[in-house]
């Protein structure tokens, strides 16, 4: 735990940019603390002028109605302006956050690609990346607190030196007990704080199971595998072991909290004596009512003033950790080399060897090799060779340990990095569909060019299908935003990849198994097409199915160690090496004579 | 009153949870009662005593019973407080347990059903975003103690003047006339605000998302997503705009009204204290302070019952999708009371069709076939041909929409549900394994409870070298995500550990669905070589793309467009040079033909 953080500076930060945002919240707030700090005298006044007028020499019916209608005019006038304003602001406050949650997303979409990928990265920032989640927490619970806080504290200040004057006992013990209430929260926050990472173990265990049980797609290996009683039992432990840890911390807060009902005793015995003494001794009854109520309401404003204190001290350390995060420089590096145009590309490895940050094992050393100019290379390996890392490697997701990479001479490293994103048209794996209309999905931007992706639909044979749809182009995909979206098969949403990448149109094509998920016409129309799909290009065509390599120029065989093989189809075959053998073993199936095989 | 149904639902639910939950619940509404009910009461005794007989003795009882009662109730208030945050946590957490367990036992054809993943979203939604649980709980209990302290402040004031209770009232009714005109207009609130919640929340969380972060660089999209989070934004900032303006109105009215309240309470009081009013005896000073703390304990609780009537029916409308999905059959209820039988003889198909439920298109016209017991078939066709579906029929998670579907010749849903789900193993495509460790996932039992089996179907599967490798071997936890110490294994040795879970089953009934697409050609052509003394002799069907791994089945069967267009050997249907099958299995052999 940190042990200070600049809180003025912070504090100064947010009302920069609410005025930034939203001058009139200033007003709104100028008038709040004014009629919030007044109303609650209001209350403590009138028993006192009611009882007063009562007990007086010579009590009138007439004026106790001028001072019940004097009070309700006051209170009606001032706790009117105080509402309007407190509601008037409340969901502007609200706002101001989304402004951040804006800033930090477009933040995560932009920094760096390898941080992504990085799970420690998150961990270490999770505080940064949850300040704008929550609307009680983080910075709109601070700007709340900022908002409401100085009406507090002035009604405090007023009752402290009203009740002061009057005694300094009753101040000093109701004081004590406040501070008491104070302690207790702050030492069981600090306990809470010290058991932080069991808390966030056990937590997350609960989620994970809150998760995983309720995830639809486990329903079939669930019921099939008899998962559920399972399931439930370890999801109930994890349950339980939450609850004991919180148990703790609430046990440690009810026990010290017998500090403050000490206090709490010492302070009423404080008031009610000296009160009751003074009374006695010829105070106005109607003195003995105000000063009770004064003692309430402080006792009240105090404990609030106490917990706003606490929420904008506590609070604004996660969001200082949020300004902290938004200060770093994560934006990508590079230099400034504009996107290469007119041209395919050529990618040269020299000696590059490679492993992940934070890991030890390199997944390459000293790796020697160059894709030409125009060529059709296939990637073939085992699993785990490094076929996707190479992809992260040529397109500058991530840069290499050692060694350099070059396009076309020039080192990877000065090309401008939204540049050098620019010239590859890639499709993964992984199709993400997102909840965007077919041609926000395939142009990637809000406005696309309808003609130019109906021609990449076309290409990819989704054109008829995408023109049958009620809104065609505009047509939603998914469900969940939409409920007449339209939802893609396994293979239509990797053939909806493939047109996204044609639509880019970029300098060089990367396909990283495209094909996993289709069957084998469909597979061979991929194929088939890949030629003209990349056309005059240099292509990279990744895939454990080595009849990829049929179409490809050259064959590049990653083995768990690096590049293990090189060259055309025939040359690798008649070397007779891990090619040889991979080849045969996937092909033999398809021989002629599968009889043979059988036995 | 179907919300006092609903009412009454989520509390069974919340009973069933936790009993000590729901009685401290009830504990603690008591205790505001009588709290306010001493704090209303005590200062008269004193006060009437200060202004009267100043009497040394009982000046020290009236002022000692106020502190006391002070203390005691902040004793009882902490002690209750202390439990009840425990087990509001508590119930919390098991709220998520009971939706899991429902979504484990609910009918299976429900899980794929685009509407209920929605229901299901929408109720977790209503769980994490909006604490709906706590909420409700809080409130509910809130509303309970602000008619308990209604009722006893209005006791005590009908004893000073009916008229006085009757114009306070009447600010009351005021206010609730203004509340119920608000509450529509909160309630509509609420419920507009919902999509654009899950709408903004979607739009937020694919920005965080991972998996889509390299596409976001590749293709520049950045914009486009944030584009639609300021869209959303500022449409929720619309909605807010217009609504906090209404309910600052009211509030500010409402404010006004109470404070009204306590005008004439004090005037009232006031005047009786002066003298008779109306005709009644003078009240002494003491009583003043009863009555005006009464009327203003009164005016508070009646503003709290209605706030909180408001917050328990909006969450009511959060949380309706829950109870909507807690009501949902669940499987059990398919029937069945067959035992399995010893051998499988037969599975067949009879005139089966099939529609995924709310869906107009068959995925399956009129199949009938036959399979033999310990027969080993493949499954042949294009993406949506309705393989899968196929198995999942056979695997029960679906009814045919017509035929049926008989083992052994009895219709698969007589049997025992449970009994028939035991005796089919099915690794599906997009098989699922827990962050468990690894011998739970193949046993689903305890760690270690079975190290025999295991080690027996790992080294089956070829994951024997992989495990010594382990630090903790098939001890291992799976994944980062529930134990950070887990072990991140690859897409295809995940797919052998599925592969094992379906061999320990040791079930009669086998179904394979594309179970090698994530491994590399060795591993791949392991498998395939294997197959058949994996298998052993138990009746199996194999679904793949790879056309080669029908080869080594007894015989195909080829669906087209949701019918049976052939069941044969490989070799006959090879015969058949104009068919579907031979065109398939050739686009894919072409590419293998090794020249010279």
């Amino acid at each position: 735990m940190k042990k200070t953080y600049p809180l003025g500076k912070t504090l100064g930060r947010l009302v920069q940019n609410a005025w930034k945002q939203n001058k009139r919240l200033f007003a709104y707030f100028g008038v709040y603390t004014l009629t919030a700090a007044v109303y609650p005298m209001l209350g403590v006044a009138l028993p006192k002028l009611v009882l007063g007028e009562l007990t007086g020499s010579a009590p009138s019916a007439e004026r106790l109605c001028w001072i019940v209608a004097g009070f309700f005019l006051a209170a009606g006038a001032v706790g009117f302006l105080k509402t309007s304003m407190y509601f008037g602001s409340y969901h502007k406050l609200g706002l101001l956050r989304l402004e951040y949650l804006r800033d930090m997303l477009n933040k995560n979409l932009t920094m760096r690609y390898c941080n992504t990928e990085d799970a420690k990265f998150y961990d270490e920032h999770e505080r940064a990346m949850n300040a704008a989640n929550s609307n009680d927490n983080g910075i709109e619970g601070v700007y709340h607190a900022l908002f409401e806080t100085p009406a507090v504290l002035l009604t405090v200040l007023v009752y402290v030196v009203f009740i002061g004057l009057k005694s300094l006992w009753i101040l000093a013990a109701l004081l004590l007990h406040v501070a008491a209430v104070f302690w207790v929260n702050r030492e069981t926050h600090a306990f809470r704080h010290s058991l932080r990472t069991e808390i966030g173990h056990a937590e997350r265990r609960v989620n994970y199971y809150a998760e995983t049980a309720n995830d639809f797609s486990f329903g079939k290996d669930v019921r099939l595998y008899g998962f559920k009683q399972r399931i439930l039992n370890n999801f109930k432990q994890e349950i339980d072991a939450y609850a004991a840890i919180i148990a703790r911390v609430k046990q440690r807060e009810f026990l010290l909290g017998f500090a403050a009902l000490a206090t709490l005793l010492l302070s009423d015995v404080a008031t009610y004596g000296i009160l009751v003494r003074d009374v006695v001794e010829g105070m106005p009854i109607a003195d003995f009512s105000m000063y009770l109520a004064a003692v309430l309401s402080l006792s009240a404003q105090l404990k609030i003033l106490a917990e706003k204190a606490g929420t904008v001290y506590s609070e604004g350390e996660y969001v200082y950790d949020f300004f902290s995060f938004m200060d770093e420089d994560l934006g990508e590096r590079g230099g400034t080399h504009p996107a290469i145009a007119g041209d395919t590309l050529e990618i040269e490895f020299k000696n590059v060897s490679f492993k992940y940050p934070r890991t030890e094992k390199y997944i390459f050393k000293n790796l020697d090799f160059t894709i030409h100019k125009g060529e059709r290379l296939a990637i073939v390996g085992v699993n785990g060779a490094g076929k996707s890392t190479l992809v992260k490697l040529m397109t500058g997701m991530f840069e290499p340990t050692e060694g350099e990479i070059l396009i076309n001479g020039t080192p990877i490293g000065k090309f401008d990095k939204k540049a050098l994103y620019s010239m590859f048209s890639i499709v993964f794996q992984d199709v993400n569909v997102l909840a965007y209309t077919v041609l926000e999905n395939v142009s990637c931007h809000a406005e696309g060019d309808r003609a130019r992706a109906m021609d990449a639909l076309d290409r990819v044979g989704l054109g008829k299908k995408v023109r049958a749809y009620p809104k065609g182009l505009d047509q939603t995909l998914l469900k969940i935003i939409e409920e007449d979206g339209t939802d893609l098969s396994g293979g239509e949403a990797q053939k909806l990849a493939i047109a996204r990448a044609l639509y880019k149109n970029a300098n060089m094509v990367i396909m990283d198994e495209p094909t996993a998920a289709l069957d084998a016409l469909a597979e061979a129309e991929i194929y088939e097409n890949f030629a003209s799909l990349v056309a005059g290009k240099t292509a990279v065509y990744i895939s454990h199915r080595l009849a990829s390599t049929r179409f490809c120029d050259h064959i590049a065989l990653f083995d768990g160690s690096g590049l293990a093989e090189y060259g055309t189809h025939d040359t690798l075959m008649a070397l007779g090496g891990k090619y040889y053998e991979m080849f045969t073993v996937q092909g033999k199936y398809y021989s002629e004579n599968p009889g043979e095989v059988r036995a | 009153m179907r919300q006092w149904k609903k009412i009454t639902l989520f509390f069974s639910i919340v009973w069933r949870i936790s009993h000590t939950y729901v009685l401290l619940m009830l504990a603690s509404v008591l205790l505001v009662g009588a709290q306010v009910l001493l704090n209303v009461l005590l200062p008269k005794f004193l006060i009437d005593e200060l202004t009267g007989a100043l009497r040394g003795t009982y000046l020290l009882l009236y002022a000692g019973a106020i502190v006391g009662s002070n203390l005691i109730i902040a004793l009882l208030n902490n002690a209750i407080k202390r439990w009840l945050d425990v087990k509001r946590d508590y119930v919390d957490n098991m709220m998520r347990r009971v939706m899991a367990e429902k979504v484990m036992k609910v009918e299976f054809g429900c899980l794929e059903k685009p509407e209920y993943l929605d229901l299901k979203e929408r109720a977790l939604f209503a769980f994490t975003n909006q604490s709906a649980v706590k909420q409700m709980i809080e409130n509910t209990a809130q509303f309970l103690q602000s008619v308990v302290t209604v009722a006893a402040t209005l006791a005590v004031m009908l004893t000073l003047s009916p008229v006085l209770v009757l114009l306070l009232l009447l600010c009351v009714a005021a206010n609730l006339f203004a509340y119920s005109r608000v509450m529509r207009d909160q309630l509509k609130f609420y419920e507009n605000l919902i999509p654009f919640n899950r709408k903004y929340g979607y739009y937020v969380n694919i920005g965080f998302h991972n998996e889509i972060q390299k596409d976001v660089r590749l293709y520049d999209m950045s914009g486009m997503i944030s584009g639609r989070v300021t869209d959303y934004g500022r449409e929720i900032s619309g909605e807010c705009d217009g609504f906090y303006q209404k309910m600052g109105r009211f509030m500010s009215v409402n404010g006004m009204l109470n404070d009204l309240q306590s005008a004439l309470t004090y005037g009232y009081a006031g005047l009786r204290v002066l003298g008779a009013v109306f005709g009644k005896m003078p009240i002494s000073l003491g009583s003043l302070t009863m009555y005006v703390s009464a009327a203003a304990s009164f005016t508070k609780a009646a503003t709290d019952a209605g706030t909180s009537a408001v917050t328990i029916a909006a969450m009511l409308g959060y949380l309706e999708p829950f109870l909507q999905f807690m009501s949902l059959p669940e499987e059990s209820d398919l029937g069945g009371s067959l035992p399995f039988p010893e051998t499988v003889e037969s599975i067949r198909f009879e005139h089966v069709s099939f529609r995924y439920p709310g869906s107009e298109t068959l995925v399956l016209r009129d199949v009938s076939f036959e399979i033999r017991g310990g027969e080993k078939i493949s499954i042949v066709g294009l993406n949506g041909a309705g393989k899968t579906t196929l198995v999942k029929l056979i695997s029960r998670l679906y009814r045919p929409t017509e035929g049926r579907i008989l083992l052994n010749g009895v219709d698969i849903f007589e049997y025992e549900h449970s009994a028939y789900l035991a005796s089919i193993a099915a690794v599906f495509q997009d098989y699922k394994l827990f962050a468990f460790s690894i011998d739970e996932n193949i046993t689903g039992c305890r760690p270690g409870s079975d190290l025999v089996g295991t080690g027996a179907v790992i080294h089956r599967v070829g994951l024997n070298e992989k495990m010594a490798e382990l630090d903790e071997g098939v001890y291992s936890m799976l994944g980062k995500s529930y134990d950070e110490n887990g072990v991140e294994l690859s897409g295809g040795e995940r797919q052998k550990i599925a592969i094992a879970r379906a061999l320990y089953k040791n079930a009669p009934v086998i179904i394979l669905d594309e179970p090698t697409s994530a491994l590399d050609p060795l591993a791949e052509a392991e498998i395939y070589e294997n197959f058949n003394s994996l298998i052993g002799d138990k009746t199996a069907i194999y679904i793949s793309h790879r056309m080669s791994s029908s080869v080594f089945c007894d015989r195909i069967l080829l669906l087209d467009g949701g019918t049976v267009s052939d069941f044969d050997t490989h070799a006959a249907l090879m015969e058949k040079t104009d068919g579907l099958y031979y065109k398939l299995f050739n686009a894919q052999a072409e590419n293998y033909r090794v020249e010279g």
